[in-house]
């Protein structure tokens, strides 16, 4: 007998009008499971904050679509109050003094905060093994030896497992778009911008996006009229103002990019994408396999890791052990902070840190730093013309199911990987993108993703619902994630 | 061998605006440390910057004033590098795209004016302040954040005289235009020299040695000139300069080595990306430049020109901001312009030297002083008895007049009652007209005397004698 | 560019304030090497370095520069409260040199 929490967020909201259920009932019942829950999903459950605030909620309020619904949050948005770590040990014991914008909106919409979820470590990863609580597994595998992917591998886990009906995550090159494939969600990544990014921890500020897990495209929508707006203490916030579309583009035109599309090798995935496109022809889309520079999907990777590990060393170098996070007594200021910094950041962090300071050093950044910025000019260039045609690219989200932890590592790998990285266009040029669940291998899910034009977040969730429909794969619960 | 000082300059100067450069916390001097700080000063993760906007207008207003080249879009850089009183471990910068561009800036020298070009002027954020105790240094991070305009010259100085003239004049437009207080003894304002020494006619630039830390516009100049002979030294007995940074002491009156100078520091410069480009629209940059206030040397033409004052008055009144301000409300309301000047140099500046205090908190403010000027211009009192009035005004609220009246000070000018007093004394001394007629001057002013006594002083002076030779003529 | 060498490395997580064991420079060296390979093909894209550096998606959109105005600042307490040595409520460190 399915639960009221096991609903999307509008059917939940349903019941909390109709009074079927209380705040408190729906944040007991999603504590209860995430107790339960054996995939190491969350750094901290806050059991005693949530059913506080969720008792002072005992009037509905209709209009209010996240009035009493339980969330998660990825444990990189600042919590004033909540230790906040990151998924690093040099942040441990680190208690913010502010929440992040985010944290503030959802809390005015009476949303109810149950924990912070585990991540790679701080955002750092896409394998959902690096963060200091240890590794994340996927629910719909009960061997426990499958990846949810990362690096907001505890949101996700909170999701798909039916714990709560959203969750919050960050997206620097496909940290929420990834997993939903793996877990069988909707991940959405809006414009660049849309979503204030005032409170999350930065990895790369020039890629980093807020971006959130839900189980429908519709709540996908609910929940970006509630987050998005101009921040005036976050410079890069877009002026003008997200509406849900009223009507869809008629006869939308996506495109394939055919070397993408080759690239991929399992023929479950692949038949259930074209069966995915001769029901969206059905529907009145056209879709046409379009050529892309093969040259510049192959760039992606190595661009990705040059702008990112360098951005994210210099962001992280406020982590010294003297303002917050652990300290050391040392003879100099250097020694201090060299024994914080050492003790405090996994290997992983390490190594992407010298490669990020590396690339940006004065005889290096011409063909290194420079020329990926370079490389990203022209990738956007790139996806421009073909917007200039089509009003979105459709490809399947990851080549595979969820990976097994054997066959995964964070270390530069050798392969060209276009069709595990092309989810980076979508950061490259802050594009609107979304991960939709496209079908199952055995009991494995795997997500196809919607990219559209900057700024056209509102295109991106309509035309998102028909694709949706045209699947027909709507609020997918791991089925033991859900169990007492 | 005659040497030649090859010597430019790099100048810091602490904006004086109510919130920090990229976060809103209070600037403020002198306050309670870490009681001025929010959490972005502080480098809290996900805490981001946002530029203030009154920190552009200054800078464009020194900008203009420096005939600098204004880029109309604004681009933010970190500059990565770990130290203690740096708490993001990189400081946002502009280093590809200054505000500011290929300027100049005449200096008054004794032999008449010198141009210096300066290459550059750009906004960046000040770093935290440590206090050393012993074996331990404590952070403070009130001053963390603060705006900054770095200005740099180009080795356009030749001697410590000019450099001193540079600094002093930055000093004056900082402090006019009411973007810093300018101030190198409190840190306000920061001269950094680099100076090489090198043969004349040789090309070549000797080796460039750099000096911090220099905390008046005097030392500025001693400092150049020690470090000018003492690399000339070095060079005449065979050695070389070597690459380095050093400090002035004040009391031996020499630079001191600091550290040697190693490789040029990697600080890995790239685009911050939390601050997209800003467009500086035309009119936000005419209603900055046009809002610029009034520079010294502008208002010292004023002063020469319009209201005739001399050179010196005038120079002295633009050595401060609020003394020249003063002196302006002061010509606002009266057109007594040298009296002005005389009372404010003289009289007002004496109190002040001796309290150190601000003419901004002097209890004569214009009016008052207006005022009493106007009663000594129209005779109404003497200046004897107006400064007796500049005393007493300090320690009350009283208008000038009204006090010269509760003091019984205004004098008699009315001729008709002047001509009745001197009727009656030449009543009761009729000698007197007998010796003034016999040429002995001593009468004249023995009678006045003995007007003064019997009107308690209050008779006009100036007047009074001019109708007493008047009446003592016609006899 | 600057050859990678392990010397090199050793000197660039110095500079960034931490150490690394000589295993982690091996794994490091090896992924350098591929990082360093792909960054030289990509260097060899006919017309790469036509366009200039991109650092942001788009620019269009910025609401520029904020008024004036201060806030509340944060009070001492809260200002040392994360750290882990304090004296007078200031952040302490060893003494500073140089």
């Amino acid at each position: 007998m399915k639960h009221i929490l096991d609903g999307t967020l509008v059917s939940i909201h349903e019941a909390l009008v109709r009074q079927d259920i209380t705040p408190l009932e729906l944040t007991q019942e999603a504590l209860r499971r995430a107790k339960a829950n054996d995939d190491n999903a969350f750094e901290l459950l806050l059991e005693a904050d949530a059913l506080a605030f969720a008792q002072t909620l005992t009037t509905p309020e209709p209009a209010n679509l996240l009035w009493g619904i339980p969330y998660a949050l990825k444990d990189n948005f600042s919590t004033k109050g909540i230790e906040t770590t990151a998924g690093s040990d040099i942040l441990k014991g680190y208690v913010p003094l502010y929440d992040a914008a985010v944290v503030e909106r959802l809390q005015h919409a009476k949303a109810i905060l149950i924990g912070k979820t585990t991540l790679d470590e701080l955002a750092m990863g896409g394998t959902g093994m690096t963060g200091h609580k240890g590794v994340q597994t996927n629910p719909y595998d009960p061997t426990h030896t499958r990846q949810i992917g990362g690096s907001s591998s505890g949101s996700a886990v909170a999701v798909s497992a039916g714990i709560v009906p959203f969750a919050l995550g960050s997206d620097t090159g496909d940290s929420v778009r990834k997993p939903a494939s793996y877990a069988g969600l909707v991940g959405f990544k809006p414009t660049w911008g849309r979503i204030s990014r005032y409170g999350l921890f930065p990895f790369a500020p020039s890629l980093d996006h807020v971006a959130y897990f839900t189980r429908s495209v519709e709540d996908a929508e609910i929940l970006l009229s509630v987050l998005a707006g101009q921040d005036q203490r976050d410079a890069t916030t877009l002026t003008t103002v997200f509406e849900p579309s009223k009507t869809l583009p008629t006869s939308p035109r996506l495109a394939v990019l055919k070397p993408v599309l080759d690239s991929i090798k399992n023929p479950t995935i692949l038949k259930a994408f074209e069966t995915s496109i001769e029901g969206l022809k059905h529907a009145g889309f056209t879709l046409d396999v379009v050529d892309f520079p093969l040259t510049l999907l192959q760039a992606i990777y190595p661009t990705y890791m040059t702008i990112s590990c360098a951005e994210a060393t210099s962001n992280n170098a406020n982590l010294d052990g003297i303002k917050f996070g652990p300290g050391y007594e040392g003879k100099t200021y250097q020694d201090v902070m060299m024994q914080a910094r050492t003790n405090g950041f996994s290997e992983l962090i390490k190594r992407r840190f010298v490669i990020g300071s590396f690339v940006l050093m004065r005889e290096n950044q011409d063909v290194l730093f420079l020329r990926a910025q370079k490389v990203r000019h022209q990738i956007v260039n790139a996806l421009q013309t073909i917007y200039q045609t089509y009003d979105g690219i459709y490809l399947p989200a990851a080549p595979t199911v969820a990976p097994l932890f054997k066959n995964s590592s964070d270390r530069l790998s050798h392969e060209y990987l276009i069709a595990d990285s092309h989810l980076a266009l979508g950061n490259f040029a802050g594009l609107p993108s979304m991960t939709i669940p496209l079908g199952f291998e055995g009991s494995l899910p795997f997500g196809v993703n919607l990219m559209t034009r900057a700024f056209e977040d509102d295109r991106c969730l309509a035309m998102g619902k028909t694709i949706e429909s045209v699947i027909g794969l709507r609020n997918l619960i791991a089925p033991l994630g859900a169990s007492t | 061998m005659n040497f030649e000082a090859v010597i430019g300059l790099e100048i810091h100067v602490e904006m004086q605006t109510r919130s920090k450069m990229f976060s809103r916390a209070p600037v403020t001097y002198k306050a309670l440390p870490n009681s001025a700080v929010v959490p972005l000063d502080l480098a809290h993760p996900g805490t981001m910057p946002v530029v203030n906007e009154q920190a552009v207008i200054n800078a464009i207003h020194v900008c203009s004033a420096l005939h600098l080249t204004i880029d109309k879009t604004l681009h933010f850089d970190r500059k990565n590098y770990f130290y203690a009183d740096l708490p993001k471990g990189f400081q946002i910068t502009q280093h590809r795209r200054p505000i500011g561009s290929e300027g100049y800036l005449d200096i008054p020298l004794a032999s008449g004016t010198h141009r210096v070009r300066i290459e550059r002027l750009h906004i960046e954020e000040d770093t935290a302040m440590q206090h050393h105790f012993g074996e331990m240094s404590l952070v403070d991070y009130n001053r963390a954040g603060i705006p900054l305009m770095e200005i740099v010259t180009y080795p356009d100085f030749q001697t410590g005289e000019q450099a001193a003239s540079f600094v002093e004049t930055i000093r004056q437009i900082v402090s006019f235009t009411r973007v810093s207080s300018g101030r190198l003894e409190e840190g306000s304002l920061r001269c950094d020299v680099n100076i090489s020494v090198r043969p004349i006619g040789e090309k070549a630039f000797g080796t460039k040695v750099e000096i911090k830390n220099l905390n008046s516009i005097a030392n500025v100049q001693r400092a150049i000139e020690f470090e000018m002979l003492r690399q000339e030294r070095l060079l005449l007995s065979g050695q070389r300069v070597q690459q380095e940074t050093r400090r002035f002491d004040e009391t031996k009156r020499e630079t001191i080595l600091m550290r040697v100078k190693t490789d040029a520091v990697d600080y890995k410069y790239f685009p911050e990306p939390n601050l997209v480009p800003i467009e500086l629209s035309e009119a936000f940059i005419e209603q900055a430049i046009a809002s610029r206030l009034e520079l010294a040397s502008h208002k010292r033409e004023r002063y020469l020109t319009i209201f005739g004052l001399s050179e010196y008055d005038a120079g002295l009144l633009t050595k401060d901001v609020d003394i020249a301000s003063y002196f302006d409300r002061c010509a606002a309301l009266g057109n007594s312009y040298k009296l002005y000047a005389n009372w404010i140099l003289q009289d007002t500046m004496s109190v002040l030297n001796k309290t150190q205090a601000s003419i901004v908190d002097f209890p004569i403010q214009p009016e008052r002083l207006v005022a009493l000027v106007a009663l000594i211009e129209s005779g109404d009192v003497s200046n004897k008895q107006a400064k007796e009035l500049f005393e007493k005004l300090q320690t009350s609220d009283a208008q000038p007049r009204a006090l010269a009246e509760s003091l019984s000070m205004l004098q008699i000018s009315d001729p008709v009652l002047i001509q009745k007093e001197i009727d009656a004394i030449l009543a009761a001394n009729p000698q007197s007209i007998v010796d003034f007629k016999e040429g002995k001057d001593r009468a004249v002013g023995f009678l006045i005397g003995q007007m003064m006594k019997k009107t308690g002083g209050k008779l006009n002076p100036g007047l009074t004698n001019k109708l007493l030779l008047e009446t003592l003529k016609r006899q | 560019m600057k050859k990678v060498t392990k010397d090199v490395l050793v000197d660039a997580s110095t500079r960034l304030l931490f150490t690394m064991t000589d295993e982690q420079y091996t794994v490091l060296l090896d992924e350098f090497s591929i990082l360093i390979r792909q960054m030289e093909l990509i260097g060899q894209i006919p017309g790469v370095d036509d366009v200039p550096p991109m650092t942001f998606p788009f620019t269009a959109l910025s609401h520029g520069l904020q008024p004036d105005e201060p806030v509340t600042p944060l009070t001492q307490e809260e200002v040392t409260r994360n750290a882990a040595h304090v004296v007078d409520g200031q952040i302490k460190l060893p003494k500073v040199v140089g």
